[in-house]
């Protein structure tokens, strides 16, 4: 995250910019949003065969083929995706360049705590977060194994017959099971934790601009807002601009 | 010049006689259509009553036709015997109830006969069935809509008619009179019958589950072949639409609790069948499309088609997973041994039958309300908390300050 500075004078009111995401990082968001909207849609009526809603809509074999081959497009697309923020984390890991902002920390335990207390007016401090605070963390962490699940079972069930070769035919319903049950779970997780967090509790549309704004990085990550502005002040070369 | 005159008279006779024969032909077709108009018509069609021709009695007919060897060759030199035993005519349903031969007969008319002649025994055979419409008009107009009408419609002479499966006289009654379902007696009969043109399906039948049970031990509780095929309407079973609604024949009996309790079958298996992959395709598609083409699994696939063997047959049973993979393979070809337990063998999931299944149920029961709910809870708390706060900044009350009404204050301030 790095700081940029509006210029000042006498009109205009100075305020930090802090770039939040990089445009890698939106794309790839733009991109799982994109993918989970259309593999849950089309997945939605697979699963649900028993209602009429799902037999109007699947009605006929080409029908199901049609839906059936969107949402295997975009399941490739998602593994695509999966696979270039895994190599991409595995690149900065070799470089010792990898970010351990979204690792969770004994920190994100005491801070869930704090919250806790907080919420039920047990205590009037909320805690102060770094870049990101422990329901973000919880949010990424999530949908990774959420994720996971979805593509070891998705594929499971694209490929029984050679999965078959190596693992017992119980894996195939299991698979079929999980796969349905945790496109809901996640669902259900986005609809509820995250869109609560981004929409209700506040508006963030920083995963699309990339940015927050001053008063937002002091309310909400004190604590890295803290450690920008230092590291700011430490660096004359620019003034803090980047 | 005399000899070729004489030639020439013999010629004259011949071709005459010829013209008579043609003439007569073309006459008897026209009787026989009007007849089968007639028949059509509602006033004519009164099942049991009988006709004015009833004025000649059977033992006129049977002054000759009770005499054996007499025959007729007909024109392809087919010889068709027109002797009849008396015996045979009078103990079939027709004879204990006293119909005339005449009823039947309609085109032979006084005596002496008027010419008549067909192009084969088999000719006869599919011209004289037409007569049972008559009476049975029900049942003709089911066979003329089933697999064997359209195969006649189409030109297939040995399609078969009614005479063929109930012959010609000695047709006996099939059904119980009082409940009108196939009687215990003639549920033997019926394999047999349909066994004269599909022998090879009724030898497959007969070493079947159903069949043995049948055959050996005059079991009435096993389909025959008209409990799946139908009885008069019998569809095309190579259709689509036919393989789509197949389960539902099997399960007419293998979901009646009081035929499958005798002998200790589970009734859960079209249940069981339509939870799994292959049954919940198809049971969509026979109710939204019945008419798709969908190579999904039915029973017939996995437990044979006429050869129906018990699951738990030490050799052939399904329940080997060998002989199950074979049936496997004949749409998935490149499946291995592990392959058959992907489907879940009419099972539902326990810790015992299905652990993986199971398993992944239980973690789910236990992951969705302690998860889901936990992090629900999470923010409803944290929407609580903040409309709270929000209620609390709304009231005009920051207690230090003396409460002047917000409006005023803000007055002020401009």
């Amino acid at each position: 995250m790095s700081v940029s500075r509006a210029p000042e004078d006498g009109h205009i009111r100075s305020e930090n910019v802090f770039r939040r995401f990089s445009l890698a990082q939106r794309w790839e968001h733009l991109i799982l949003l994109v993918c989970f909207a259309i593999l849950f849609l089309t997945g939605l009526p697979q699963k649900y065969r028993a209602t009429t809603w799902s037999q109007d809509i699947l009605s006929t074999p080409d029908r199901v083929k049609t839906v059936q081959t969107i949402h295997h497009i975009f399941a490739i697309v998602l593994v695509l995706e999966v696979l270039y923020h895994l190599g991409k984390a595995f690149y900065l890991m070799g470089k010792r360049k990898l970010s351990g902002n979204i690792f969770p920390t004994w920190n994100d335990f005491k801070d869930a705590w704090k919250m806790i207390k907080y919420l039920l007016f047990l205590s009037k401090e909320k805690p102060a977060y770094g870049k990101y605070n422990f329901e973000q963390k919880v949010t990424y962490w999530f949908l990774f194994f959420g994720i996971g699940i979805m593509v070891v079972t998705g594929l499971i069930l694209l490929f029984p017959i050679f999965v078959t070769r190596f693992l017992p035919g119980g894996v195939v319903p299991a698979a079929l099971l999980a796969h349905g049950t945790e496109a809901i779970i996640a669902m259900l997780f986005v609809v509820i934790w995250h869109f609560y967090h981004v929409h209700l509790e506040r508006l963030n549309l920083s995963i699309f601009t990339g940015k927050l704004n001053e008063e937002e990085m002091q309310k909400h990550h004190a604590l890295e807002y803290k450690r920008l502005m230092a590291q700011a002040k430490n660096d004359p070369k620019n003034g803090g601009r980047s | 010049m005399p000899v070729r005159r004489s030639t020439l008279y013999v010629g004259l006779v011949v071709l005459g006689f010829l013209a008579i024969i043609w003439v007569t032909s073309i006459w008897g077709n026209i009787d026989n259509n009007q007849v089968a108009l007639a028949a059509s018509l509602p006033q004519e069609s009164n099942p049991g009553e009988p006709t004015p021709q009833m004025s000649i009695g059977n033992e006129t007919c049977l002054k000759c036709h009770g005499q054996p060897g007499l025959t007729m060759t007909l024109e392809n030199g087919d010889v068709l015997d027109l002797s009849l035993s008396a015996d045979g005519y009078s103990t079939s349903i027709h004879g204990k109830k006293g119909y005339a031969c005449v009823q039947c007969h309609t085109l032979v008319g006084d005596y002496p006969h008027p010419p008549w002649t067909a192009a084969s025994r088999r000719d006869v055979t599919l011209t004289l069935s037409t007569t049972c419409y008559r009476c049975h008009s029900d049942q003709s107009e089911k066979a003329q809509d089933s697999v064997h009408g359209a195969a006649l419609a189409s030109g297939n002479k040995n399609a078969a008619v009614c005479a063929d499966c109930h012959t010609g006289h000695a047709v006996q009654r099939l059904t119980d009179p009082k409940t009108g379902l196939l009687s215990t007696s003639s549920h033997i009969l019926i394999p047999q019958i349909c066994a004269q043109c599909h022998n090879a399906i009724y030898q497959k039948y007969k070493s079947s589950v159903h069949g043995a049970a049948l055959i050996d031990e005059n079991n009435p509780d096993v389909p025959t072949c008209i409990s799946c095929h139908g009885v008069h309407n019998i569809e095309n079973p190579t259709t689509a639409y036919f393989r789509l609604n197949s389960p539902q024949i099997c399960a007419k009996c293998h979901t009646d609790k009081t035929i499958m309790g005798k002998y200790g079958i589970p009734t859960d298996v079209l249940t069981t069948y339509v939870a799994d992959f292959h049954g919940t395709t198809v049971s969509v598609f026979e109710k939204q499309s019945p008419d798709a083409q969908v190579n999904k699994a039915v029973c017939f696939d996995c437990h044979g088609i006429h050869d129906i063997q018990r699951v738990d047959n030490p050799v052939t049973g399904i329940q080997i997973k060998e002989n199950l993979l074979v049936r496997c393979k004949i749409c998935h070809p490149d499946a291995t041994t592990n392959f058959p337990s992907a489907w879940l063998s009419h099972y539902i999931p326990t810790a015992k039958n299905n652990r993986m299944v199971y398993f992944v149920e239980l973690f789910y029961k236990l992951f969705i309300p302690a998860v889901l709910g936990g992090m629900g809870l999470l923010v409803a708390l944290d929407f609580g908390h903040s409309l709270s706060s929000k209620i609390r900044k709304l009231k005009p009350t920051p207690p230090p300050a003396p409460p002047p009404p917000i409006p005023v204050e803000e007055a002020q301030n401009e």
